[in-house]
């Protein structure tokens, strides 16, 4: 018990620390009787070094809880907290820069500046932050994208998959604590989503990021380690080392 | 599909609002125009009509004045009440330092009284006696005469009189007094002070029963056709024409200054719709899938074009109100003749250009976009994202600018090496204007290694905003261009006018130091004889008799015979640039002509040309030099020694006298002396070449500063057209902005990224604009034929370009708010 006890502290200070925390986090839209309660107090953490999946039917609330974790949206009441930062109390102008330094992230679509190359849009969180590129990292990333040869094009000349890939490559280059990613297979053929959620789950085993994605997606949801799901706003169940199978069951369980 | 366009419009009123505000402006400045020139005629009209009502038949002469006898005559006609003959000559008035007032003498004039009298008075009354004398409102003020003061006027002999001042008068909309102030007395003092021989006008008052028409024929048959007689009536109207000649040339120049207004109006119209068109693509495709045809989705887009043209040009006649009534107010305050008082008019001709010019400007804008609409598949309807624009320059385009550039150029060149002169002036600015057409059909072409080079030093100074800024002002080359060469058109003409006043001014200042290699000149007031005004002829002696005087040297001429001759001043500083021959062999007998004079007799050095002489009668004179004609044209046709000059003229009195001081450190203490030497000439005008330098500048500022006011507007429209621009892509990019914010740009850094694009674009349209100004100016002055000094004021042209840039940067100031206000995962989400 006690070596366990040790351990668990350990741990928990180490590598196994949350890198995200939300503690009692709701979101209303409107007020009185057009109040939407988007999301109703929820405590979840998300730990580093994993990469998580979001799920839930439509309106359940998980794209909501990704933008108030992200700092996108504010929070009605609650906390978020990324690595030792709360970030409900952030300026912002703060929690601008505090996404620069240390969120990526992966959208469903319009990941890419059109005015700019591939390279140029991998480089850009880096540049907006005045710092320089990691060349080591950047190879490396290049590399397990599979983009070496389209560095120079721009998204234009870029097939979904490929463009889907940048964005990753994007928001792995700065070494986030965090990388979320909102539906980032959404827009794409079964082929192309899952050689971006392998690279994704290669990101984590390999390079040791944290990532939180929201999908709606049993398959998707399946590269992750760990599933939590959501409905009506609140943090219902969890499955961790998922299956497309047990994630559907889930699903199918909660709209019952 | 009627009420659709219109649930459109109504849905977007403030974009609707922003895309009139350039029509409202153009149509503003055109309907200003109208109100202002017509407020100004009728008000001239009224006046007239009221002065008319008081005469009957009024006698001008046609060439003499009309003599004592024929107002005798003109008093006993049957049918004549009353007859006032009206004076007018010229009476120097002095003032408080004694000095004659004023380069040119001031007019003399007659103040009637009883019925016939048109004069208004500010205060006081009519003068009544020889000791009483009145003033124009404006002389007054500006010489500082009171009603109760004692003024100093001179008479014929040069002798000083004194009057009491006992009334100011408002002369009105004679242009003429207006100019040389007036000073008034009683019929018989005017006629002893001005030295007139007969009175400029007669007055008829008519005896009951008789018609104004009846009294006419009275006169016509008693004086014949020595005199013009016109009825009260006709007179009006005579003197309401006078007036109009000027305003039609007001209106011209004004309307022209409009017409760039409305064509920078147009461009920006042009350019918002085209945008609208593509920002509602999926809206019109929608609609193609709903079965409207292409005819339909055009027609709505020009109604949307009518609808807009209207509400805008109704709104711009209400501008024009404003600015019409702005403009009275303004050149009321600069002394300009204006009737006072006078109601704003708004013609039907107002209304009627005003809504016509506005409502055609943006259909005919609104065309080309229009048919881009129609050109939407109804598929588009499905993509989600929207297309980026791409721009290839195609065989077309490079066809019609290559042939607008190089026909513009052929044709200003032709205006320099072939015509010269205002035909050449002209052409040239024809040339100019199809150049121009070229550059807005080339300018998207150019806008890509433009924006480059004008963003290069935002690129490295600003960082990641500063090259993303760079990149979208490059982004649409289409859209960029037309938005720039609005602005574009603006500076272009700004510089045009700035290289010239400059050049013109450089000129007239180099020759100025030609025309003044001496300390100070002086010359006779205006006014006094109809010919070059002289000096008395002891002035030169006078002078030469003063200790702190150097050079005293005289310049006699006379046009006697239509010949202007000269006598060549004494002192080196006077040798004037020789072409052929030499100015030292110039002898008794012998003349030397000038460039042009020679020209026109056929002469050359060691000819004889015959000379038409007051005293000498006709003389031959052997030709001994050409002299050039300087920038000024100030070279004498004919030039003789001053030996020669009293021979042939008699001795007359000097038109100039050159002085020089004799101790150069001591120009103030010579020119007292010379002041207090000249205090026995009153009218002799006495002036430094830092005094003249300052009459010129004063004139250019003053031109300069009218032209830039009326160029403001186009201006102001430009900039409407950036901030259009811009704040229609911040919309097209809303989810580009929020990645961007998502991934770490601070909400000043968006805001920087998009000053920075307005900044590209302003100074891209700066750049253009000034090379081409520069250009057409430089070409312009090629064609006066005159030699001209060119003149670039770079410091006035660089500020056109940091203002350029500046400007766009204030453009960008709402679109900018609001692209950083915005929420980010509201922007995400919208498509």
């Amino acid at each position: 018990m006690g070596a366990s006890i040790a351990l668990t502290t350990m741990t928990m200070t180490t590598d196994v620390r949350a890198a995200v925390v939300a503690r009692g986090l709701s979101k209303i839209y409107g007020q009185g009787d057009a109040a939407v309660h988007a999301l109703r107090g929820i405590d979840v953490s998300f730990a580093t070094g994993a990469f998580t999946a979001i799920m839930g039917p439509s309106g359940s609330g998980k794209s909501t809880l990704m933008h108030c974790l992200a700092g996108l949206d504010t929070v009605s009441s609650g906390h978020v907290h990324i690595g030792d930062a709360d970030i409900t109390t952030l300026s912002d102008k703060q929690l601008t820069l505090l996404r620069r330094e240390r969120i990526g992230f992966v959208f469903q679509a319009f990941n890419l500046l059109p005015t700019l190359t591939a390279e140029q849009n991998i480089r850009l969180p880096l540049e907006i932050a005045g710092r320089q590129a990691d060349q080591v990292l950047m190879d490396r990333v290049v590399e397990t994208v599979g983009l070496r040869d389209r560095l120079s094009h721009r998204p234009s000349q870029l097939s979904g998959g490929q463009q889907q890939r940048v964005a990753v490559a994007r928001a792995l280059i700065s070494k986030p604590q965090v990388i979320f990613a909102d539906e980032p297979t959404g827009n794409l053929d079964s082929r192309s989503g899952a050689e971006v959620l392998s690279f994704l789950r290669r990101s984590v085993r390999e390079l040791g990021q944290t990532i939180v994605m929201v999908t709606h997606d049993p398959a998707a949801a399946s590269y992750a380690d760990r599933v939590v799901f959501l409905r009506d706003g609140l943090l219902v169940s969890e499955v961790t080392q998922p299956t497309p199978q047990s994630v559907h069951d889930m699903l199918l369980k909660l709209e019952a | 599909m009627l009420r659709t366009t219109l649930a459109g419009l109504v849905a977007h009123r403030l974009r609707l609002l922003l895309t009139s505000l350039a029509i409202t402006l153009g149509v503003g400045f055109i309907a200003g125009t109208f109100v202002l020139t017509d407020t100004i005629e009728q008000g001239f009209r009224q006046l007239f009509t009221a002065d008319a009502g008081k005469v009957a038949v009024a006698v001008t002469p046609k060439d003499e004045d009309i003599p004592e006898q024929v107002l005798a005559k003109l008093r006993t006609l049957p049918g004549v009440a009353g007859a006032q003959g009206l004076v007018r000559g010229t009476a120097p008035l002095l003032d408080k330092s004694g000095r004659a007032a004023g380069s040119t003498a001031t007019s003399g004039i007659s103040v009637v009284a009883g019925p016939l009298d048109r004069t208004n008075y500010v205060s006081g009354h009519a003068p009544a006696g020889p000791g009483e004398a009145v003033l124009d409102e404006n002389t007054a003020r500006t010489r500082q005469f009171e009603v109760g003061d004692t003024v100093t006027v001179l008479d014929l002999a040069e002798k000083r009189r004194q009057f009491s001042l006992v009334g100011i008068i408002d002369v009105g909309v004679d242009q003429n007094l207006a100019f040389t102030g007036a000073v008034g007395f009683d019929t018989a003092t005017a006629l002893e002070m001005t030295g007139e021989k007969g009175y400029h006008e007669v007055d008829l008052a008519a005896a009951a029963g008789v018609s104004p028409e009846t009294l006419k024929k009275t006169v016509s048959e008693a004086l014949g056709q020595t005199y013009t007689i016109r009825t009260g009536e006709e007179l009006a109207e005579k003197l309401a024409l006078d007036g109009n000649v000027q305003l039609d040339y007001l209106m011209l120049v004004l309307l022209l200054f409009g017409c760039v207004a409305m064509f920078v109006a147009a461009l920006v119209i042009y350019n918002t719709f085209n945008i609208l068109v593509a920002q509602r693509t999926r809206e019109m495709a929608l609609l193609r899938c709903i079965g409207a045809t292409r005819g339909q989705v055009f027609r709505s887009i020009l109604l949307e074009s009518v609808v807009v043209g209207l509400i805008s040009s109704a709104l711009g006649l209400l501008a024009g109100l404003g600015l019409g009534a702005l403009a009275l107010n303004v050149m009321g305050r600069f002394d300009t003749p204006v009737p006072a008082g006078a109601s704003l008019a708004l013609t039907p001709r107002t209304i009627v250009s005003g809504l016509v010019v506005g409502l055609l400007v943006t259909v005919v804008a609104a065309v080309l976009p229009a048919r881009g609409a129609t050109r939407v598949a109804p598929i588009a309807a499905l993509r989600s994202q929207v297309e980026e624009q791409t721009f290839r320059a195609g065989l077309a385009r490079s066809l019609i600018a290559g042939l607008l550039l190089a026909g513009g150029l052929a044709l200003t060149g032709v205006a320099i090496w072939g015509l010269g002169g205002d035909a050449g002036l002209l052409t040239a600015m024809g040339g100019g204007a199809v150049f121009f057409l070229g550059v807005i059909v080339v300018g998207p072409v150019l806008m890509r290694p433009l924006g480059a080079f004008a963003g290069w030093v935002p690129r490295k100074v600003f960082g990641v905003p500063g090259r993303l800024a760079v990149d979208n002002s490059r982004r649409n080359p289409k859209r960029a261009a037309t938005t720039t060469v609005a602005l574009t058109i603006g500076v272009t003409l700004m510089t045009l006018i700035s290289v010239i006043t400059a050049s013109t001014r450089e000129t007239v200042v180099s020759s100025l130091d030609e025309q003044f290699p001496v300390d100070f000149m002086i010359t006779a007031q205006y006014g006094r004889q109809d010919a070059t005004p002289l000096l008395p002829a002891e002035v030169p002696a006078t002078l030469r008799a003063l200790p702190e005087v150097g050079l005293v040297a005289e310049l006699r001429q006379t046009d006697h015979g239509g010949a202007f001759v000269g006598s060549l001043p004494d002192g080196a500083a006077f040798r004037p640039e020789v072409l052929s021959g030499s100015i030292a062999a110039l002898g008794p007998g012998t003349v030397a002509l000038s460039e042009n004079q020679a020209k026109d007799l056929g002469a050359r050095v060691g000819d004889t040309v015959p000379l038409d002489t007051a005293e000498a009668g006709k003389v031959d004179l052997k030709v001994v030099a050409l002299i050039a004609d300087g920038s000024l044209n100030e070279a004498m046709p004919y030039t003789v020694t001053v030996a020669d000059f009293e021979k042939y003229y008699g001795k007359i009195g000097p038109a100039r006298v050159y002085v020089k001081a004799k101790d150069p450190a001591a120009v103030d203490a010579s020119r007292r002396a010379v002041e207090s030497a000249l205090l026995a000439y009153p009218t002799a005008q006495l002036s430094s070449a830092a005094e003249v330098r300052g009459e010129f500048d004063d004139a250019f500022d003053m031109m300069f500063t009218i032209f830039a006011a009326l160029l403001g507007l186009a201006i102001l429209i430009s900039l409407l057209g950036i901030a259009n621009t811009l704040s229609l892509s911040v919309h097209e990019r809303t989810r580009e902005s929020a990645l961007l914010r998502a991934l770490g740009l601070t909400r000043p850094q968006l805001r920087g990224m998009l000053s920075i694009e307005a900044l590209v674009l302003g100074l891209v349209g700066a750049m253009v604009g000034v090379v081409i100004g520069v250009a057409f100016g430089w070409a312009a002055l090629q064609t006066i034929p005159n030699e001209t000094v060119f003149v670039v004021p770079v410091g006035q042209v660089l500020l056109y370009l940091v203002l350029s840039a500046l400007a766009g940067v204030l453009a960008a100031v709402l679109p900018a708010r609001r692209a950083a206000n915005a929420s980010i995962v509201g922007s995400l989400a919208s498509s």
